[in-house]
């Protein structure tokens, strides 16, 4: 095989830092950390609670944990993950369980506004209001609460990993600790970011 | 059919709120209520919190949605904000920036 594919099964625990340079293929269960260059699925019945780091995932298990891709990360119908996303491609399917963050990083409306001169105050006078509108106008400003609030990752409930993984340590509500510095042990830990 | 359409040249700034289907191509500043499914197409802008049962997502959308069905950005959608409903479809090609929560 020239393709080098790294499988942990079914019934597989692995605790601490995960680190490689080829494909990954989660059956089992993962705590820790996560560091590939490569791909990441987490098959259906695959937990992983550990922050990952990787060029692809695709996650149709469980991931609790935050993940960073270089390229997209795709929850598929049975997938289930908890913790914040930051990849240029995130892509969400019917069916899909996600509650975090999504950072798509290359969408800054902000920078849209301030390279989009002409867009002054709306005039209200209606006849000028008709003219004003492009067809695809920059945002500008925000509307009346903020939009997206700085919250911290809120404690992700624990519902999905102690679903479908028997030993989802119960109480455990965070994403596991950043990595570097895992002891198979997800302690509390707020935003790896 | 019962719908309503806010054309590409139109802009809102206030507030919608109805019973049925909404299409917008212009823009809609301010806020949407609505019982029924919206529809932001490719021409269009919203700058709202937005309450609907479903939100279908093409154009551009800023602000805060709260679905009690269903939310989809389709490939050439960009949204902003923070969603909550049960369903929530995210298009590859789509932009998003913010929270999501599926009740989980």
């Amino acid at each position: 095989m020239s393709e080098p594919i790294t499988i942990i099964g079914t019934n597989t625990v692995v605790s601490g830092n995960l680190e490689g340079d080829e494909d990954l293929t989660v059956e089992g269960r993962v705590e820790g950390s996560i560091t590939l260059s490569r791909t990441l699925s987490i098959e259906v019945g695959g937990v992983v609670r550990a922050n990952v780091h990787v060029r692809n995932a695709v996650i149709s298990g469980v991931l609790v944990g935050n993940v960073e891709a270089q390229e997209s990360v795709h929850i598929t119908e049975a997938g289930r993950v908890v913790g914040d996303i930051a990849a240029p491609r995130v892509i969400l399917v019917d069916g899909a369980s996600f509650r975090g963050n999504i950072d798509m990083g290359n969408f800054d409306i902000d920078r849209d506004v301030k390279s989009a001169p002409a867009r002054k105050p709306m005039p209200r006078p209606q006849a000028a209001i008709a003219e004003a509108a492009p067809e695809a106008p920059a945002l500008r400003s925000v509307p009346s609460r903020p939009l997206v609030a700085p919250r911290p990752v809120t404690a992700p409930a624990a519902r999905p990993a102690a679903a479908t993984a028997p030993k989802a340590a119960p109480g455990k509500k965070a994403p596991p600790p950043p990595k570097g510095r895992v002891v198979g042990k997800a302690k509390a830990t707020k935003k790896a970011r | 059919m019962a719908n309503t359409v806010i054309g590409s040249s139109i802009v809102i700034d206030g507030e919608i709120s109805g019973e049925e289907d909404l299409v917008i191509q212009g823009t809609v500043k301010g806020r949407i209520m609505l019982k029924e499914n919206i529809f932001v197409e490719q021409s269009g802008t919203v700058e709202a919190d937005i309450e609907t049962s479903n939100i279908e997502i093409s154009g551009q959308v800023t602000g805060n949605i709260v679905a009690s069905d269903k939310v989809e950005i389709t490939a050439g959608g960009r949204a902003i904000g923070d969603i909550k409903a049960p369903r929530i479809l995210i298009a590859d090609g789509a932009i998003f920036k913010g929270n999501v929560d599926m009740d989980v």
